[in-house]
This record gives structure tokens, sequence and C-alpha cells, in this order.
């Protein structure tokens, strides 16, 4: 991608998880759960699947997903 | 902030008329503004969906001192996690919560799941049975009894005092008053119960052992485990019992969830979102506050109407239709921000596994009218006659 697009990363408040996993449910191809039942992004860069990373934002009950403009590495 | 003039409404969200179909009054309210004076209730009304997402976001303006619309309940529940604002509140939800989350409950969650197969698949070969008498509250009440440990007479009494438990979250009126005295049954029974009482190894007993090992003190075990019974059992029957009651009632909607078991889980958000277990929740909004265009004064009571933002039609299309494959996961009916529902991943395995079991049992049924009993803050079906199954 050229340096010019803007991206968007998904973010998780770890303070505010709660584990409800409801993101896990509504987008399962950018969020999952690692081996001790913690909600983990897996796919950060959010930039072409803007849609569902809303609704997985809209989702969660405690507020603690976002989208950031940037990218993590960045 | 430019403020609006002062749209007010004689409209009693605790009458009678109210109770038993909230949603023309509701959607008046809501359309009348997003913020509406109830003269009647002496309460704020926050009436639309985002106004309502945005009220409890904001936890510094909309308190959780007063969720009750009595002080007597709402003196009585101070100290709670349910009552209690930042910072105190992140402790008490946090001990309240270890146990209720989808990676702790993961155990018990095959367990559920037989039960509902079990009772599910019985109640269909006899082939009429009451949906909400012999079904969802027997199956409510021994998930919760048996995952806080709950024995003996308690057990027999769970029912009645959970449903006391919300009614007198009202205002003082009738219904109110007249379930004070079972509600004092289960604030009685929690101040008196010992670590010896429940079952060992369960969620009550746990309990006890975490304020062994300091984590949390002796004299707040009785309140943590008022809030499992007090909260998990009648909107549980409420949402599951909703459930069941908009399939009978939309026949062609529950013919796609018998074709694809998998829709279960959208069915229960519509469900939620259609018809919530609990319409509205109490907040104090303690200094003045302009909110959506409107000055409240401190000291007043507000109130945020789930039932009238879920079915907001700047949020959802068509929201007076009940459509099984909507999946609207973003609904009010479990709150939203710090005090969202601390029980809802034990609700949702409940909910799937009797939604399930019923879809893969049951491919066509009949059902005679519901009948239900008012409360102030639930809205349930006390009855649901199944009076002809076909089964798979």
């Amino acid at each position: 991608m050229s340096a010019s697009t803007p991206r968007a990363t998904l973010v998780i408040d770890r303070e505010r998880c709660e584990g409800h996993c409801q993101c896990v449910l509504v987008a399962p191809d950018l969020l999952d759960l690692d081996d001790t039942g913690a909600v983990v992004i897996t796919v950060p860069d959010v930039t072409d699947r803007i849609d569902l990373a809303r609704k997985a934002v809209q989702a969660c009950p405690a507020i603690a997903l976002s989208i950031a403009p940037g990218d993590t590495w960045g | 902030m430019q403020t609006s003039e002062l749209v007010t409404s004689q409209i009693d969200v605790f009458s009678d008329a109210v109770l038993r179909d909230p949603y023309p009054y509701y959607a008046e309210l809501r359309e009348m503004g997003p913020v509406v004076f109830l003269e009647k209730n002496n309460l704020w009304a926050v009436t639309r969906y985002q106004g309502i997402r945005d009220a409890l976001e904001n936890h510094q303006a909309f308190s959780s001192q007063k969720v009750a619309f009595n002080d007597d309940m709402n003196n009585a529940l101070a100290g709670t996690s349910l009552a209690t604002d930042p910072p105190e509140h992140r402790q008490l939800r946090k001990t309240l919560m270890g146990p209720l989350t989808p990676r702790a409950l993961k155990s018990i969650e095959d367990d559920i799941t037989v039960k509902a197969d079990r009772l599910v698949g019985e109640l269909v070969s006899r082939g009429s049975f009451d949906a909400i008498t012999d079904l969802v509250r027997p199956f409510v009440r021994e998930v919760v009894s048996d995952m806080i440990g709950v024995q003996g007479v308690a057990r027999e009494n769970i029912l009645r005092w959970g449903e006391a438990a919300f009614n007198v979250l009202g205002p003082m009126n009738q219904r109110t008053i007249e379930s004070f005295p079972a509600a004092g049954e289960l604030f009685h029974w929690c101040a008196e119960v010992t670590q010896a009482d429940l079952t060992e190894g369960t969620l009550g007993w746990g309990i006890f052992e975490a304020a062994k090992r300091g984590e949390i003190a002796p004299e707040s075990c009785g309140a943590i485990i008022h809030q499992y019974v007090a909260a998990g059992m009648d909107t549980t029957i409420a949402s599951i019992g909703n459930a069941i009651g908009h399939f009978a009632a939309f026949p062609e909607e529950y013919a796609k969830l018998v074709e694809n078991p998998a829709l279960a889980r959208s069915a229960f958000n519509e469900s939620l979102r259609f018809e919530p277990p609990a319409s509205l929740f109490g907040r104090y909004v303690k200094a003045d506050v302009t909110f959506e265009g409107t000055m409240i004064p401190g000291g007043s009571q507000a109130a945020v109407l789930f039932a009238a933002g879920n079915r907001d039609p700047r949020h959802y299309s068509d929201p007076d239709t009940y459509k099984i494959d909507r999946d609207p996961a973003d609904n009010l009916a479990f709150g939203y921000g710090i005090h969202t529902c601390a029980g809802q991943g034990l609700a949702r395995i409940e909910a799937m596994a009797i939604l399930t079991a019923f879809a893969r049992n049951v491919r066509r049924f009949k059902a005679d009218q519901p009948q239900r009993v008012l409360n102030n803050m639930t809205r349930a079906l006390s009855s649901l006659p199944v009076v002809e199954v076909e089964a798979q």
C-alpha cells in the first residue's frame, strides 16, 4: 500500500475488556480467543474491513474496543 | 451548549397500562424528544438509542447511586457493584464478574447444554407443555441454584425471591410494597448464609474461599451472593421465555431457525432487542448537566428506556418487526459500559442451550394465548401453553 493511504487499526483496551467475547462472535475474521481464553486481535489493520470492525466495536458491551487511525507498527 | 425547551409527559411508565404494553407509550416518548421529563414519575427519561449509550458511557453525569426508583432499595443496594461508581466500583465488579466470564463458564457449558436437551426432549415427547412453567422457570432455577450451590428450602424460594428482587426496584407503588416481604427474605437469607450451607466447589462456595484468602471482606460475601441470586433469575427467565413467545408469535421466523439452528445466537439477540427483559433502569444525576440539549438539574432521578432505544428507527430499520436473522449484537438489553450485565455470559449459555434444543426438537408448534404477571422492571411471560407440537 502507498504511504498516503489512511490506515485504520483495531485497538483493545485491556483495562476495560471483561471477556464478554461479543466481538469474537461478530467478527471472527478479526478477533479470536487465545489459549487462555483472552480476546486477541488477529487482524489489527482493518483498513479494508472497516464495516466489520465497526460492528465489532459496536457489539462490545464494555466499550473496550476502538478503531484508531494509523497502524500498530507505525 | 444550546438548550431546547423542556419536553414533559404525563405518561406513568410504572402504570398497569404501560407495563401491559409499553411499546406505544415508549414510541410516543421517543418521538417527543431524546430526553423527556415524566411528571407523574418525577424522573427524566432518556428515550433514544444513541442517547442511552451516551448516558450509560457517561457514569460521571449519570451515577449508579440510584438505580432503583425508591429510596429504601437504593439504601439497601448501597455498596454493591450495581449501585457504586468508580473508583470503588472497579474491585467490586472484578470480584462479581470473575466467575461469570465466558472463559470461567466454559466448564459448566456442556452440563447446561445436556440439561436443556434432556428437559426439552422430555417435554416434546409429552406432546403439550407450558413453555414457561414446565421449561424455562425450572431450567433457570436448576442452572442458577446448582451454580451458586443453593440447596434445601432456599432453592424452593429462589424464583419467588428473584421476581420480588426486581419488582422492588420500582417506585413505591402497590407492586413494590407487596414485594418487599419476599425481597426481604432474600436479603435475610443472604445475610445469614454460611459456606457450609452451599455445595462445595460451587460459585457461591468460592466467594467464601475468596474471603478466606483475604481477597474480599468476609462481610461482603452475602452482598455478592445476593447479586447472583437477585440478578440471575428473573431477567434470564424473562428473556428466554420472551424468545419462545416470539417463536410462537412469528412462525415464519421460527421456521428459519429450524432450518438453520446456528441462527440461535441471532435469534436471542433479536428477542433481546425486540422485548428486553428489563424495559428500563435507573440512574442518578448528581449535578446539573446539559444532555441532548436538555438541562437536567442536579439531584434528579433519571431512567434509560432500553425498550424504547431498542426500537429506535434512527438505529434499527423496521424496528417493530421481529427478524430472526437480524443479529442486533449491539442492542441495549444488557446495558452498556462499566455496569453492563455481569451475568450476560451465563444468560447467553442458558439461552443458546434452550433455543438450540427447541429448534432441533420442534419442527412446528402452536401455543395458546400467553399470560403475563406485571412487574415494575421485568417484562416476562408467566405462562405460554404449547398445545401442539410437531417433533423433528
